[in-house]
């Protein structure tokens, strides 16, 4: 059985790990390239939200190449994103692929559990490297967002610009030629050092920019235009609020453990929903960028793909919470047919408006 | 007396006789807001963000246009309704959702609903009504159960008293008309969609004329499986009328950038080409669309079923 899987943001290091340490083949669709995005959007609904077209195309690029294995995670309640499984195998059956697809309830998971349903692609492979790869992947995946804000650290304070640019596409280079833990954490570690050693601004003062919104959209750079890297390069520092490392010790390591934790963002946007769950990431976002405000960042950056749903219902909390907290919020929705150069101009606009609010703070002060 | 206004939008259409019941039971003055209008519908454009779809919009026009003659407006949330069963997201937000979007102008009156995993929730929301409306707890409980019960009778013997069990057995040849409730029962949203179809003599059959069970047991794929109501409903009708001889087309009305229908629609057209010989309609709307349009299309689509 040879397995494909969809990019999101740097998920796909991870997942090398535990396919190469549990020996499962697989077949990797190309990283940042329009090429399976299109493939998705060609045989996607119209309405369906951008996710859903990158992940189909990723998965018919991988079907074309070789691949006759989906592994695939969804769950229950209001975003489509449960559903996303099932509307997928659907299309790819109308297609004629001949591909067994195999849906992986996330919502309430152990890692057992995982295990049972992943059993034909398991089958014949030693439990032992099967166990090594997951506890292999999820320290990758650590080690990936640690990188990662590492980057965020060095990419507006550089002194000679482009540099923490070129580490990062280096590493990806390297990481996707890479195979096994021990390779692609040597590179990992190898990248962190060189970025360590990057010439910085110690006493620049970045205006400071959160991101929230939708998950995939906002750890995606080829759908959300690198906007990190953009933001980064005209010496912002970012924070995303949404990373597979939070995501991971939200449901899993904290669910392991005996104390209960509260979900900060969570509570925090409970102040505007007066009920648990919109679905998707809609509190959450609403309860960052009012965490954002009280942490003194300059400004909140909203990012969704256009048609989202839980997302258009946390926008409605936004008037009041720039009035409440006095922070900038600006909402970007994207599709497969956003433009560059509109993006960019609205980002400047955003960018310039904050620096100018906080050089005015500083000269009243 | 207390007043308490209705809006009549997206939960109305579906259940306005439980709600009416409950507030009369209860000894409150029941208020619904006018048919959908011109004047409604651009206040609802005007107060949402643009990425809301039409139906949330006139929603948000129908309670502005009573807020003000009314103590509070009744706006459940829905999250699930049966075992199972999810609602689209903009029913979890929509209470919070109006007040936001109308600079909490509104007093707003909630029930929460959700069945698949709180069902207790209910009865939570009930005792924060009872403590705002300043009745006794136990008289809310009796008033919900008894509306309910109601209610679930109506719907239970909905179907029994409609045409389409009797016609199911003769040759008159009919049209389906699918889509949300508060799409093809709103008669302004559906530019009187279903009069159009009646006027001109043709049979019209809804998703309200197949019984619960049967919906369930065609919605293609998911079987047992969790999925929106909507959904259920819509995918059990579409299937159900496919395989009626007498069916000759089906309508399906969806409002612009619909995220549910995005996926329902598609499972129905893939599944309706590869496996039943019907044509479908699929007609979009939003605030902009042209009645004139409108007909064309329908028109067309009506000289060609024949």
């Amino acid at each position: 059985m040879k397995v494909t899987f969809p990019h999101m943001g740097n998920m796909y290091v991870p997942i090398k790990v535990l396919l190469d340490t549990s020996g499962i083949d697989y077949v990797m669709p190309p990283y940042c390239t329009n090429e399976p995005l299109e493939l998705g959007i060609r045989h996607s609904p119209e309405f369906a939200c951008l996710p859903f077209k990158t992940i189909l195309g990723d998965f018919i690029y991988g079907v074309d190449n070789g691949a006759d294995f989906i592994l695939f995670a969804g769950g229950r309640g209001q975003c489509r994103l449960g559903y996303y499984g099932d509307l997928q195998a659907e299309i790819l059956k109308s297609l004629d692929y001949k591909v067994k697809f195999v849906c992986l309830d996330l919502t309430n998971l152990t890692p057992k559990e995982i295990l049972n349903r992943i059993k034909p692609l398991t089958e014949g492979k030693s439990i032992l490297n099967i166990i090594k790869g997951i506890i292999y992947a999820v320290k990758t995946v650590y080690m990936v967002d640690n990188l990662n804000e590492l980057a965020r650290y060095t990419r507006c304070r550089e002194i000679i610009k482009g540099q923490t640019d070129r580490l990062i596409s280096q590493f990806h280079n390297l990481a996707q030629k890479a195979n096994g833990y021990k390779n692609i954490s040597d590179i990992i570690n190898l990248t962190k050092k060189s970025l360590r050693q990057i010439p910085v601004d110690k006493k620049y003062k970045p205006v400071k920019v959160s991101i929230v919104g939708e998950m995939y959209v906002s750890t995606h750079p080829n759908i959300n235009f690198q906007l990190e890297k953009k933001l980064g390069n005209m010496g912002v520092e970012v924070q995303n609020n949404l990373s597979i490392s939070h995501w991971i010790t939200d449901h899993f390591v904290r669910k392991l453990l005996p104390i209960k934790f509260k979900k900060e963002p969570h509570e925090a946007g409970k102040e505007y929903m007066k009920t648990n769950d919109i679905g998707g990431h809609g509190i959450h976002t609403i309860g960052c960028s009012i965490l954002s405000a009280k942490n003194n960042f300059d400004g909140v950056i909203h990012l969704y793909p256009f048609t989202c749903m839980p997302e258009i219902i946390a926008q409605c909390a936004f008037s009041e919470v720039q009035n409440k907290y006095d922070i900038p919020i600006m909402t970007l929705i994207i599709d497969e047919m956003t433009g560059e150069a509109g993006y960019m101009t609205r980002l400047e606009a955003f960018i310039d408006m904050l620096k100018m609010k906080s050089e005015v703070a500083t000269t009243n002060n | 007396m207390i007043t308490i206004g209705l809006p009549k939008g997206l939960f109305y259409f579906e259940h306005n006789m439980l709600w009416e019941r409950f507030f009369k039971n209860l000894g409150c003055n029941v208020i619904t807001s006018q048919d959908t209008n011109k004047q409604i519908l651009d206040y609802g454009v005007k107060c949402c963000s643009n990425e809301t779809c039409l139906p949330v919009k006139v929603f948000h026009g129908h309670v502005y246009s009573i807020k003000d003659i009314v103590d509070y407006v009744f706006i459940p949330r829905y999250i699930s309704l049966d075992k199972n069963e999810y609602t689209c997201p903009k029913f979890c937000g929509l209470p919070d959702m109006a007040v936001l979007n109308l600079k909490r102008q509104v007093k707003v009156l909630e029930v929460r609903i959700h069945t698949d995993m709180f069902p207790s929730e209910t009865f939570d929301s009930l005792l924060e009504i009872s403590r705002v409306l300043n009745i006794k707890y136990s008289d809310i409980i009796e008033a919900f159960k008894a509306a309910s019960k109601e209610f679930d009778e109506y719907i239970q013997n909905r179907h029994k008293f409609n045409q389409y069990i009797k016609d199911v057995s003769s040759t008159k040849s009919a049209l389906s008309v699918l889509g949300h409730p508060y799409m093809i029962y709103d008669s302004y949203l559906s530019m009187t969609l279903l009069d159009k179809l009646t006027r001109r003599s043709i049979t019209v059959y809804t998703p309200k004329d197949i019984d619960h069970e049967t919906k369930r047991r065609n919605a293609y794929p998911f079987q047992g499986k969790v999925f929106w109501d909507v959904g259920f409903e819509l995918l059990g009708s579409a299937f159900t009328f496919a395989e009626d001889k007498n069916i000759k087309g089906l309508i399906y009305l969806t409002p612009f950038a619909c995220g549910v229908d995005a996926f329902i629609l598609e499972f129905i057209e893939r599944r309706i080409k590869s496996h039943y010989n019907i044509p479908l309609l699929k007609l979009t709307i939003d605030e902009h669309t042209g009645e004139a349009g409108f007909d064309t299309r329908l028109e067309a689509f009506l000289d060609m079923v024949g």
